[in-house]
């Protein structure tokens, strides 16, 4: 059902337009990471703060409602590009192991964010005048730069895996009509047996491939 | 005696040096971008951009050197193909005059707090160049050929 919702996604008319447009994938990444690194300025320093590490001088509650809103905005430039790249080949992101497990560190960040921002993120006025922050809020933060990390991590890895020889639907659906309920088993069987073996060492480039 | 660059001998090298590469400079850029969107007034804190930069400054170089450093290492993975690539040259370029300008005029006007016209003007081309750094970093993967 995912995958065949991947499909339908790739195929719909503007992820085609992007995805036949000259150099329209590349732009977004460069996009993309561009968002990441603004996004990962207001994340570090609101994190550094809650770990005493940087801007010291000032207090925790400057930093961390201040740079609320920009941190908001980085996260949906970021996320907007990231979807349209998942949508101009949702199909090959879907069987990306990779990508999974970027996926599942985005879920345990909203778990991050549901377990923190009350207890943290939302009582800064609580952590002003002590010395150095109390151990949840360095437990936060710590966790929160290890889960970003991790982030940037996995996207990188997603570049390193071979889109499997069938995950080309957007391709065939122009020739044949490929019946989707088989590719679903070839699918299992290739994120197996495939991305464990096909992480190469050609400067990660595999969608210059395509 | 031929010693095998260890970035070529194993596999996992390469992708380890380039997400340092990438978190390096993610770092390196954004402290930067940071204090350039406060002269420009985007960002609404209460510290004057010289403050932001000051204790932000130590992160903004240790990215930068991380970055440089696994830049590097990535380099000597396959010389002969990024110094023929267009676009890894036209990073390398961005790379240096954003470096020149940030410890040189960027420094200046970051420390006078200024906010005038020409300051904006100084942090609109500190934007540029590190975004062009980051676009001619991901384009290397996408140009095959070049000089």
């Amino acid at each position: 059902m995912l995958l065949s919702a991947a499909i339908w996604l790739q195929n719909i008319g503007l992820m085609r337009a992007l995805r036949e447009s000259d150099r329209g994938y590349e732009t977004l990444l460069a996009l993309h990471v561009s968002c990441i690194a603004l996004f990962a300025a207001m994340i570090l320093l609101t994190d550094l703060r809650l770990l005493h590490l940087a801007p010291r001088g000032y207090s925790v509650s400057d930093i961390v409602d201040q740079l609320r809103v920009p941190k908001r905005i980085g996260f949906l430039c970021v996320a907007a590009c990231g979807f349209l790249m998942f949508g101009m080949k949702a199909e090959e992101y879907y069987l990306n192991i990779f990508f999974r497990i970027k996926v599942l560190l985005f879920g345990m960040v909203a778990v991050h964010a549901l377990v923190f921002r009350p207890r943290v993120y939302n009582r800064v006025a609580d952590l002003e005048g002590s010395a150095a922050p109390p151990l949840r809020a360095k437990a936060a933060a710590a966790l929160s730069l290890l889960l970003w990390f991790g982030i940037v991590c996995a996207g990188r890895g997603i570049g390193y895996i071979h889109p499997p020889p069938f995950s080309h639907h957007f391709v065939l659906a122009q020739a044949t009509r490929t019946p989707l309920d088989s590719s679903g088993d070839d699918a299992a069987n290739m994120l197996t047996s495939d991305s464990t073996h096909s992480l190469r060492n050609e400067k990660g480039a595999h969608n210059a491939d395509h | 005696m031929l010693i095998t660059n260890p970035i070529n001998a194993f596999e996992l090298v390469f992708p380890i040096m380039e997400v340092f590469h990438i978190a390096g400079f993610a770092v390196a850029i954004g402290v930067t971008a940071a204090v350039d969107f406060r002269i420009l007034g985007l960002v609404p804190l209460q510290q004057t951009p010289s403050q932001l930069a000051k204790s932000t400054g130590f992160w903004m170089l240790g990215g930068l050197l991380v970055a440089i450093f696994s830049g590097f290492e990535l380099y000597t993975s396959d010389p002969d193909m990024y110094y023929t690539n267009w676009s890894f040259l036209i990073k390398m370029a961005c790379l240096i005059v954003a470096i020149v300008l940030n410890y040189t005029i960027h420094r200046k006007v970051v420390q006078e707090d200024g906010s005038s016209g020409g300051a904006k003007l100084v942090a609109c081309i500190s934007l540029l160049l590190w975004g062009a750094v980051i676009f001619g970093g991901i384009f290397i993967a996408f140009i095959r050929g070049g000089l």
